[in-house]
């Protein structure tokens, strides 16, 4: 079992469909714990993370290895029944107002689903008050705002104080994204931290919810 | 006899003699300004974006109101059009037009949609071959007819377009003898996204980077067949134009999107063999590289030497790129868009001084915005960097 382990997570960190799916299909067949198997997935899809920050995988490694990982857990889904995986926290992600770019946003909501966050995508063009009124809905510990233009700027800050005046600023962290967004933007909208990249998004918000342990 | 036109009290060259001076990594008598403006310009005159681009004398009015509370600037850089469709000749997207689609003073946004197939490889290979000056063209004629209602894939569609890339082509011309009348010159004759690029715009993002794993011969293939056709198409243009320089756009083959690897495999086999095709033809390539490009600009020093520039948009570490390339090409930015919204006049002052004295050692230089200048820029800001280049940017 712990080989199995060890190999799922190695497949999928070296980007290898086949032998990823393979080595799923052998596991629930000899009866390996389904929430194993998709525990050994999400450390393989770690080092894909820890590979992209330190530049020996690039943006198609994640995007490849995020598919991988959504084709693995189609074949666990069967076999999870009314076993559910407790989610490492709840964010809301959206493209703020008056911008509708979105490949970053995707890339990033699909890169914290993978590790294990549940994600609730707003889509473009985000009112502050949407991304509040959903995050209190959800119960959301997170707030993930993206933007390529800088007029971006500004929807962020609204949103930021959108959040404060609800009440919530307190009990939700907020994280900013996208092409133009740095620290002088992080300081300028008052968010709690800004990601250059998905990998960089995924580790802050473990960060922000607590990295979590090993389950074997 | 007939004088030349100077920009500032201790100018010796015109802006033409200048920007040709840099390309060719000759010392000019001072680093020449590129601003990239458009956008930009509405917001600062008072008007709309969809004003601008759709009442001409409201665009020129804009600019030369920037021109004249802003610059002067050495190189101007087109970008406008007052037809969407024509747009979509450089960047073949989705887009989302101010006053149509979206409010008025918004900016027009791109939206990537899969409008190109993963067979449309082998077609475009098969088109090239037969028809190796008109591909590329006929390429874009069938993307633009999936992207627009109003465009035909058949004959209709020609005739739709053509008036209106004509219409927009002389629009071109008056504003260029606008721009040379005050004494600057004209960035280029011609612009369009790099085949491999357009490839990921037009098929999307995620589903090019499973091209690229699953039929990467064909990707790479494709993308060097149409070298031909976008030659011949920057060949035409540039001389209606009467600006021999052309813009290659590559906006998806930084490291932000792609690996070295691939860059080094599918996109620059292509992007090498344009230039060179376009250099034996008389015309500069300028690069327009958006995203990282740090861990590419060694192969960038393959491309023919003295003959082409290249625009860095921030992301680039812009003083690595002068120390790799610097004895290779022309170099062209990057004071960012954050810095040009957020920043003092003071940090722009700065920051513009220490690329002048790093990026500009030895000439190679034209200072620029990181891409185009942001709509919400503090004037102020801007008016820094154009005047960076008269304090500090002589050589003599």
């Amino acid at each position: 079992m712990i080989k199995v382990y060890e190999e799922l997570a190695t497949f999928i960190a070296e980007v290898d469909d086949e032998k990823t799916l393979s080595g799923v299909r052998e596991a629930l067949d000899s009866g390996v714990e389904p929430l194993l198997v998709v525990e050994s997935l999400r450390c393989g899809m770690s080092t894909v993370g820890e590979r992209f920050e330190s530049k020996e995988y690039f943006l198609p490694d994640l995007i490849l290895s995020a598919d991988i990982f959504n084709q693995a857990i189609e074949l666990v889904a069967p076999y999870l029944k009314s076993e559910k995986e407790k989610s490492r926290g709840s964010v809301v992600i959206g493209t703020v107002q008056g911008d509708i770019h979105d490949i970053g946003k995707n890339i990033v909501a699909t890169m914290l689903r993978c590790a294990g966050f549940e994600v609730d995508d707003l889509g473009v063009d985000v009112a502050p008050e949407v991304f509040v009124a959903r995050a209190k809905e959800n119960g959301a510990g997170m707030i993930a705002m993206s933007g390529l233009l800088t007029t971006a700027f500004d929807a962020m800050k609204d949103t930021v104080q959108a959040l404060a005046d609800s009440g919530m600023r307190d009990s939700v962290r907020v994280i900013i994204g996208g092409g133009p967004v740095n620290e002088t933007v992080l300081t300028y909208c008052g968010a709690d931290a800004c990601g250059k990249d998905p990998a960089e998004a995924v580790r802050i918000a473990e960060e922000f919810f607590g990295k979590k342990e090993d389950v074997l | 006899m007939k004088t030349k036109k100077m920009l500032h009290e201790k100018d010796t060259m015109t802006a033409e003699e200048r920007f040709q001076a840099v390309i060719n990594l000759q010392v000019p008598d001072r680093v020449p300004t590129n601003p990239f403006i458009y956008f930009f310009a509405a917001k600062f005159a008072g008007i709309t974006v969809h004003e601008l681009w759709s009442e001409p004398a409201k665009y020129r009015a804009a600019i030369d109101k920037c021109w004249d509370e802003l610059g002067p600037w050495d190189i101007y850089y087109p970008v406008n059009t007052r037809f969407p469709e024509v747009y979509s000749f450089v960047m073949p997207m989705k887009s989302l037009w101010p006053g149509r689609d979206l409010p008025a003073d918004n900016i027009m946004q791109l939206h990537e949609e899969e409008i190109m197939k993963a067979a449309d490889y082998a077609w475009v290979t098969d088109l090239a071959h037969r028809w190796p000056h008109l591909a590329y063209f006929a390429y874009f004629m069938k993307l633009i007819s999936r992207i627009w209602d109003t465009v035909d894939e058949g004959w209709r569609g020609y005739a739709y377009l053509m008036p209106r890339i004509m219409v927009h082509s002389m629009g071109w011309q008056l504003e260029f003898a606008s721009q040379k009348k005050r004494g600057a010159t004209i960035l280029h004759g011609y612009l369009q996204e790099a085949p491999f690029d357009v490839f990921s715009l037009a098929r999307g993002l995620i589903p090019f980077i499973k091209d690229c794993k699953e039929r990467p011969d064909e990707v790479r293939d494709a993308a060097d067949a149409l070298t031909d056709s976008y030659t011949f198409m920057s060949r035409l243009i540039c001389l209606t134009t009467g600006v021999p320089r052309a813009t290659i756009a590559l906006h998806r083959t930084s490291n932000d999107f792609i690996s070295p690897k691939m860059f080094d495999e599918l996109a620059f086999p292509s992007l090498r063999r344009l230039t060179d095709k376009l250099v034996a033809a008389g015309i500069s390539p300028i690069l327009h590289c958006d995203g990282n490009w740090d861990l590419n600009l060694e192969r960038l020093r393959d491309l023919p030497a003295g003959r082409c520039m290249v625009q860095f948009d921030g992301p680039t570490d812009i003083f690595l790129a002068k120390k790799v390339l610097g004895d290779r090409m022309c170099i062209m930015g990057d004071v960012n868009a954050d810095m040009l919204v957020l920043g003092s006049a003071t940090e722009v002052d700065e920051y513009c001084h220490r690329l002048i004295e790093e990026v500009g050692k030895g000439g190679g230089f034209v200072m620029g915005a990181g891409c185009e200048i942001p709509p919400n820029a503090k004037p102020e800001n801007v008016k820094a960097m154009l005047d960076s280049v008269v304090k500090y940017g002589y050589y003599k």
